[in-house]
């Protein structure tokens, strides 16, 4: 290897010096050397490595301004050409997480190595740990030297071009790919070897591991359901007649959304089901089976319920990933709250 | 979420989970009288906004076909 490793550290106004949360404004600035956490890491990388330069950027500048903060990241990361990007630890620190992540993903699309660590609940870990290294770090700065010293060697591997094992392995959060190796045995071995583990109450590792669904927190009730405006969306890949907006039956890219403000109930004459998961026939007969408006219009009319949402959305929600079926549920609950809904009934075939 | 595969929306975590028909016709049923297929498809519907209104811990279903009231929370 020629000459000591050049790592350019990427930190936040607090950790680079400039000020706390009143300076958390400022946009990226370089320091030459190491500053703050960066000595730490220096340490921890050993001899032939330094920090070259720290890049310093209030966390409100990054979280507020993405594409400016991205740009003047690599910018400087152009001019500096390092062998490794290390950005924070963040802790708990969400802006600050979101940062880190940004700056490793902007070395990353230059080509050049990056690896941050944060709390595993940092929303910085939760957006982006299938695209980056992270090092899972305690909540508070009292984990800085650990952090750092769990860091440092991956750094190092990555900055002289190499691979990182798997994440149980190497320590990093696990990013969700897999790759091709071998294992050195069988599968049919392997299988039975835990299967008699298993019968003999001894411990075992699965190799396919369980992902448990995202928790979310169950939205506080409405106080007056006369007074709520409501929607309604379905998964039941309910169409206009003849699929005018070619909706897809399976694997849904986008969902759509319809206006159904001048309608009092959805006719089998103007929409249809068109899901490659179900039965759609039944539905052809009266698309309200999957869609309620025709109920909800006499709500309204009773006064039961204040306000039918003028918007409905509908998706084929059959052999859709995981990742972009909540993509498009994000999506969807951030218009209807834009659109000022107080609740909405989803409907899944 | 209105679902007649109940399990699925409780065990991924939907937290409002209200029993459907069936999955070809969840708010309703085709078999019965145009009446009862109404009555039926209200009394889903009217489930599942009562459950709007109800503080939930969890993923919970409620059942409109029920006798009684209770929910039954997914452990």
């Amino acid at each position: 290897m020629s000459g000591p490793l050049r790592i350019v550290h990427y930190v936040n106004q607090f950790f680079g010096g400039i000020g706390g949360e009143d300076q958390a404004h400022v946009g990226v600035s370089v320091r030459a050397g190491a500053v703050g956490p960066g000595r730490v890491l220096e340490k921890a990388l050993g001899d032939d490595a330094r920090v070259e330069a720290t890049l310093v950027c209030g966390d409100n500048f990054a979280s507020e301004n993405e594409a400016d903060a991205a740009r003047a990241i690599g910018a400087e990361l152009d001019r500096l050409k390092p062998d490794v990007l290390v950005a924070g630890p963040a802790f708990g620190s969400g802006r600050y997480g979101l940062a880190c992540a940004l700056a490793c993903k902007v070395a990353q699309g230059r080509g050049i190595p990056a690896i941050t660590a944060m709390h595993p609940e940092n929303p910085g870990a939760s957006n982006a740990r299938r695209g980056i290294y992270i090092v899972p770090t305690g909540a508070s700065t009292t984990s800085m030297q650990a952090a750092l010293d769990a860091l440092a060697p991956l750094a190092r591997r990555l900055g002289r071009g190499q691979t990182l094992g798997p994440s149980e392995a190497e320590g990093y959060m696990r990013r969700g790919t897999r790759r091709v190796h071998d294992r050195g045995r069988p599968g049919y071995q392997r299988a039975l070897d835990m299967l008699l583990d298993k019968l003999h109450g001894r411990p075992y590792r699965s190799e396919v591991p369980y992902a448990p669904p995202e928790r979310v927190s169950p939205a506080p009730p409405i106080a007056d359901l006369a007074r709520a405006r409501i929607a309604m969306v379905t998964t039941g890949g309910l169409v206009r007649k003849g699929n005018p907006d070619r909706q897809v039956s399976a694997n849904a890219v986008r969902y759509h959304r319809h206006t159904v403000a001048e309608l009092e109930s959805l006719s089998p004459a103007e929409w249809e089901a068109y899901h490659a998961g179900y039965f759609n026939h039944i539905v052809n007969s009266n698309p309200n089976y999957i869609l309620p408006l025709s109920f909800l219009r006499d709500l309204e009319r009773q006064g039961k319920v204040g306000r039918v949402h003028e918007h409905i959305y509908a998706l084929p929600g059959v052999s859709t990933p995981v990742a972009v079926s909540a993509g498009h549920g994000r999506s969807i609950a951030a218009d209807l709250k834009a659109g000022g809904v107080d609740g909405a009934l989803l409907v899944a075939t | 979420m209105i679902s007649a595969i109940y399990n699925f929306a409780l065990t991924t975590g939907a937290n409002r989970v209200i029993r459907g028909a069936r999955i070809e016709h969840v708010c309703g049923d085709p078999t019965l009288s145009p009446e009862k297929d109404y009555a039926f498809g209200m009394r889903i519907v009217t489930t599942a906004l009562q459950t709007l209104t109800i503080a939930v811990p969890g993923p919970t279903l409620f059942d409109p076909m029920a006798s009684g009231k209770e929910a039954v929370h997914a452990s």
